[in-house]
């Protein structure tokens, strides 16, 4: 079942930028499943740091909002909602359209 | 958005921004490098602090939890150095104990991410004393610098009255610039066209003033082999600024007053006289009221000429305009001397806001020529802003000293209230005869001065 698109407007002179960030977040999902995979709590809420540091910044105030998810999660050891928002970023990332303006 | 020029003013300061997120550094390097200003970057406390050796920014914006060294220590570390010098903390946990040891280590602003561009753009502004609305380049007065409040009511009321031939008077302390704003009246008004000529009455020998202002024909006195058709003249159809108008000996002043009355003038050893089209600004650093008091004014030419009074407030009282002008007498050094652009360190700044300034704008002027000219980095140091002080001490003066001149003041008014009469004098007073030659005594002042 295709995801229903998420229209995300950004600011025009972010535009160069935003390509690169999206990538990262590419990585970063990884990163997430590789530690989800081994409990690394650690890594988990770094990065969901990072996610919470930096999304809302960019324009992405969800991703913001699953970071902090994600670092409030490893930081009480609940595997099974930091899964359910690794899954939640991915289907994000995969339905939004970015537009400058 | 910013205008052109406060981007200008904006390139003038180098903020330094460092986090260990390189996405962090590079949204608050396009937000930040947008507004105008200089931006580097450093992803550690370590290398932030040789950044600051090297490259002396005005500005630090950092991250609280960084790998190795943290904001908070690299806080203390800038601090343990210059404990003025501006940090804006940035921090991803809204924790409020790190707020409150961030602003207790000295801390200018704590934000905390995802940081919102407007907010740390207004902190930025705020910590570096930059405000939106300050003025440069606009229409009206567009050579004068300020974002005080004095300074705006006064250029408010005085862009009200430029287009309108009405005559305008100007109080204020030496080197305020007076002659400054009786100019941007007159390019405000439909004057601007004809000539803006400025007269300093105190700077020119009472027997040559008349002919300086009224012109003469030839042979009207000895010396005067041609004929001069002086400056209210040749400001006909413009603006004539009458600076130092308090120092204007009395003869004169009755024939400017005629002049006022009558629109013409009569040049010195002329029967005929001439219409004239000249709108009239005064300015003194004298109190001309109290001029008018002891007879050295007419009283009727200071009505007709304070019609409008503007007082322009001394640099102390508009401190929050010394970075400001600062920065542009820097510029205009650099420009003048096509030398590299100078900028004063923080403390330095601060001093200079905290300073007297008993030559207002011209003393500003001074000292940040001699600082720029003396100073071998590209920041000028607190030190050399003292020093550069120093050839004229600061003259606050003691509480106890204050109060003596208030005491004089007053009793000099009771006396010539009274002329002269000390039982009267000290009835007003509300002390008794003997207490008020006490202090009389105490001031050195005689009663017979008064009689």
């Amino acid at each position: 079942m295709s995801l229903e698109k998420i229209i995300v407007n950004i600011d025009p002179d972010l535009e160069e930028l935003i390509p690169g960030f999206l990538e990262n977040r590419i990585k970063d999902i990884e990163i997430l499943k590789n530690a989800a995979g081994q409990g690394d709590l650690a890594a988990l809420k770094s990065v969901g740091h990072s996610l919470k540091g930096v999304g809302g910044g960019y324009g992405f105030a969800k991703i913001t909002e699953l970071g902090a998810g994600i670092e409030a999660s490893a930081i009480i050891n609940d595997m099974e909602r930091i899964n359910q928002l690794i899954s939640d970023l991915t289907d994000y990332l995969q339905s939004i359209e970015v537009k400058y303006q | 958005m910013e205008t052109d020029t406060e981007k200008k003013l904006n390139s003038n300061y180098r903020i330094l921004v460092v986090d260990d997120d390189q996405e962090i550094l590079t949204l608050l390097t396009n937000w930040l490098t947008r507004e105008g200003f200089n931006i580097s970057t450093a992803m550690s406390g370590e290398q932030a602090l040789a950044e600051i050796t090297g490259n002396s920014p005005n500005l630090v914006i950092t991250d609280l939890y960084m790998n190795g060294m943290s904001g908070m220590q690299l806080l203390t570390a800038i601090h343990s150095d210059n404990p003025l010098f501006p940090v804006i903390m940035l921090s991803g946990q809204a924790q409020i104990q790190d707020a409150i040891k961030a602003t207790h280590l000295g801390c200018s602003a704590f934000l905390t991410k995802p940081i919102d561009q407007t907010e740390l753009v207004s902190q930025v502004r705020q910590v570096l004393r930059i405000t939106k609305d300050s003025k440069a380049g606009d229409g009206f007065a567009r050579n004068v610098l300020y974002r005080s409040k004095q300074m705006v009511e006064l250029l408010e009321l005085a862009e009200t009255v430029a287009d309108s031939n009405v005559t305008v008077f100007i109080s204020g302390a030496t080197g305020t610039g007076k002659e400054v704003i009786a100019k941007a009246i007159h390019e405000g008004s439909s004057r601007c066209n004809h000539p803006f000529i400025a007269v300093n009455c105190g700077a020119i020998p009472e027997h040559l003033l008349e002919s300086e202002l009224f012109g003469h024909e030839k042979g009207a006195f000895t010396g005067a082999n041609t004929r001069h058709e002086g400056l209210f003249m040749a400001a006909n159809g413009g603006t004539l600024f009458l600076d130092e108008i308090g120092d204007m000996p009395l003869n004169l002043q009755v024939k400017l007053l005629r002049v006022l009355q009558d629109l013409e003038v009569r040049p010195v050893g002329s029967t005929k006289s001439y219409p004239i089209d000249v709108r009239i600004i005064s300015a003194t650093h004298k109190d001309l009221e109290k001029s008018v008091n002891e007879g050295e004014f007419r009283v009727d030419l200071f009505y007709r000429l304070k019609v409008i009074p503007l007082h322009m407030p001394a640099l102390a009282e508009r401190s929050e305009d010394i970075p400001l002008l600062a920065d542009y007498y820097l510029q205009q050094y650099a420009n003048r001397n096509n030398k590299q652009l100078k900028h004063f360190a923080p403390a330095a700044v601060e001093y200079l806001m905290s300073s007297i300034w008993p030559g207002n704008i011209r003393q500003l002027i001074n000292v940040v020529d001699l600082c720029a000219t003396l100073c071998k980095t590209n920041v000028i140091p607190l030190n050399l802003v003292k020093k550069a002080l120093q050839d004229r001490p600061q003259q606050i003066k003691t509480l106890r000293e204050v109060k003596q001149e208030c005491e004089k003041n007053y009793l000099v008014s009771v006396l010539r209230i009274s002329t002269g009469n000390v039982a009267n004098a000290a009835k007003i007073a509300g002390r008794n005869r003997t207490e008020f030659y006490k202090l009389l005594g105490q001031h050195d002042l005689d009663p017979a001065d008064y009689r």
